[in-house]
């Protein structure tokens, strides 16, 4: 079998990845270790990298754009405000962080929506414009709450930049995996729209000549993309770079056709984000933000391929 | 009963009435050229057919059916619409371009079988696209592309097609392919046509009848020989044109002058 053909043979690298990651570090084999600090994070690299890569394909394929990412719908924005609004006011705990990153990301999606409808569609110009919006707003709300709780800047930093050393607490751990089976489910919905996205991306005319509802799938589209980018923020924070480039990498090795291509965008943006994760904690004496790996290792990397392949 | 029936349709454009009271009746087998002066309407009109642009006032029925109570997909079956340009962001292949066709005739979850990529291959042979079935669509010429297209609406395997300017940027040799297509199309498998062009002669050529259009109103709609006619020329265009007679097909043909 062509590896063009099936993209779940990345399934492959990605568990080599996956062991390797777990058995890697420089506090060396302590089943505690393994389990307690290295598992967590194995398990949130495979979440957030798929998710966010995956969200991304869907949302390039939706707004015909090859330079959206997934926090152009302002989500991440409002998630990141909410990390920071939790440090203000001191309730630093693994525990509210993510819940009020949440809460916040509803907000924001509430904002985009409201704000994007009009006359009672949403279009894709106007949905672009305003997550942009939105994202601005909240951005600079960050800024000041940042500045006003001024101690723990770095602290926020951190969180805000992508982190995946989030501590499990037997309810964290429950509240996580719930997270994980309603992203299961919201992923396989937004994949349940790959031939649309496919006609979409061949002119919108076209498309509803064909019989494809924009005004549903747009909606549609938006609310689950945004709803799976807030659980990620939500945990992770906003890790840059896997979401833009993954699926264009993804595109190189499998086409264009959405049913290959989301689903290989989430395998790949798993493994990428698993090896960042090794090299976060490993190459520097401290942890650096996931983001700052991912993009500078990953641009090199997708320059190479792109050169090599085109 | 007619096929396909636009009944006192009003539609604005940018706050610009361009319909209004417009009714037309298509009937089964039609092969419907639309000619008038830029503006007059020509894509407003076929896009209403096609349910990409919807009528303030007004319905349009198929088999008297309003086009808007129609599932999109069952309306995606009826209606095939071949847009003036296209424009692809991603490099699908031929084959798949085609093949995105066969969706008004798909469940959610199902796959293209053996039928599909039959009528898929017979559309494309009959399009004479089969060779580039492999390729990208953007690594081919715009005639081809225009053909894939055209491949496309008929894996639609549509009762109504809707052409907008099928001819505008291919050569005389590319257009007058198309144009047997749409003939070989409308004689043998009864596909209703209705096409838009800016080149009445090339209306001439295929057209049962011709919908002379001017700022939204049908100027005439009848058989080739009696829609043109100077007089009717002139109130749409503003020119006077000569009118001939093609040597050997004995149709009108439209000579012009300065």
């Amino acid at each position: 079998m062509r590896l063009k053909d099936n993209p779940f043979l990345i399934l492959i690298p990605l568990i080599f990845l996956a062991f390797l990651s777990l058995f890697f570090g420089s506090a060396g084999m302590d089943r505690e270790i393994i389990f307690k600090i290295r598992l967590p994070r194995v398990l949130l690299a495979i979440f957030a990298g798929g998710v966010l890569s995956f969200v991304g394909a869907t949302l390039q394929g939706l707004l015909e754009n090859p330079l959206c990412d997934p926090y152009i719908l302002g989500i991440a924005s409002g998630a990141t405000f909410g990390i920071s609004l939790s440090f203000l006011f001191g309730s630093f705990s693994y525990f509210f962080i993510p819940i009020f990153a949440f809460a916040f990301s509803l907000i924001s999606l509430f904002f985009v929506y409201i704000l994007a409808t009009i006359s009672g569609r949403i279009q894709k110009l106007s949905l672009i414009l305003s997550g942009v919006l939105v994202s601005f707003l909240f951005s600079s709300l960050s800024i000041l709450v940042m500045v006003l709780s001024k101690k723990q800047l770095s602290q926020i930093i951190y969180l805000i930049m992508g982190n995946l050393s989030l501590l499990f607490t037997p309810l964290t751990l429950w509240i996580f995996l719930l997270t994980v089976v309603i992203s299961i489910f919201l992923l396989f919905l937004l994949f349940s729209y790959a031939k649309e996205l496919n006609i979409l991306a061949t002119g919108e005319e076209q498309a509803v000549s064909l019989g494809v509802d924009i005004t549903n799938l747009t909606k549609v589209v938006f609310i689950i993309s945004s709803l799976l980018v807030g659980f990620v923020v939500s945990f992770v924070g906003s890790i840059s770079f896997v979401g833009l480039v993954v699926p264009h990498l993804a595109r190189l090795f499998f086409g264009f056709d959405h049913r290959k291509l989301l689903p290989a965008s989430f395998l790949f943006g798993a493994s990428l984000l698993l090896v960042s994760d090794i090299f976060a904690r490993t190459i520097a004496p401290v942890e650096l933000p996931l983001s700052v790996i991912t993009a500078i290792f990953g641009v090199p990397f997708f320059l190479y391929l792109l050169r090599k392949l085109k | 009963m007619n096929l396909l029936s636009l009944r006192n349709i009003v539609f604005s454009y940018n706050g610009k009435r361009l319909f209004h009271q417009f009714s037309l009746d298509i009937p089964e087998g039609d092969f419907l050229g639309i000619i008038g002066p830029n503006g007059s309407g020509k894509t407003t009109l076929l896009k209403l057919i096609a349910g990409i642009l919807k009528p303030s006032k007004g319905e349009v029925t198929v088999s008297g059916e309003n086009l808007l109570c129609l599932r999109p997909k069952e309306r995606g079956k009826l209606i095939g619409y071949m847009p003036q340009e296209s424009h692809f962001l991603w490099n699908f292949s031929v084959r798949e371009i085609v093949l995105m066709g066969r969706y008004p005739h798909h469940k959610r979850f199902e796959r293209e079988g053996k039928d599909d990529f039959e009528i898929a291959d017979w559309a494309m042979r009959m399009t004479n696209t089969f060779d580039l079935k492999e390729r990208g669509i953007n690594n081919i010429s715009t005639g081809e592309r225009q053909r894939v297209v055209l491949a496309r609406v008929l894996t639609q395997k549509p009762k109504i097609l809707l052409l907008d300017e099928v001819t505008s940027h291919l050569d005389i040799g590319q257009a007058t392919d198309i144009l047997r297509i749409l003939q070989e199309l409308n004689r043998w498998k009864k596909i209703t046509c209705l096409f838009s062009v800016h080149d009445m002669n090339m209306a001439m050529l295929v057209a049962k009848r011709i919908l002379l259009l001017s700022k939204g109103k049908a100027v005439a709609c009848d058989i080739p020989e009696k829609v043109i006619q100077p007089e009717l020329i002139k109130e749409a265009y503003d020119v006077t044109p000569i009118i001939g007679t093609h040597p050997e097909l004995n149709i009108p043909w439209v000579f012009l002058n300065l």
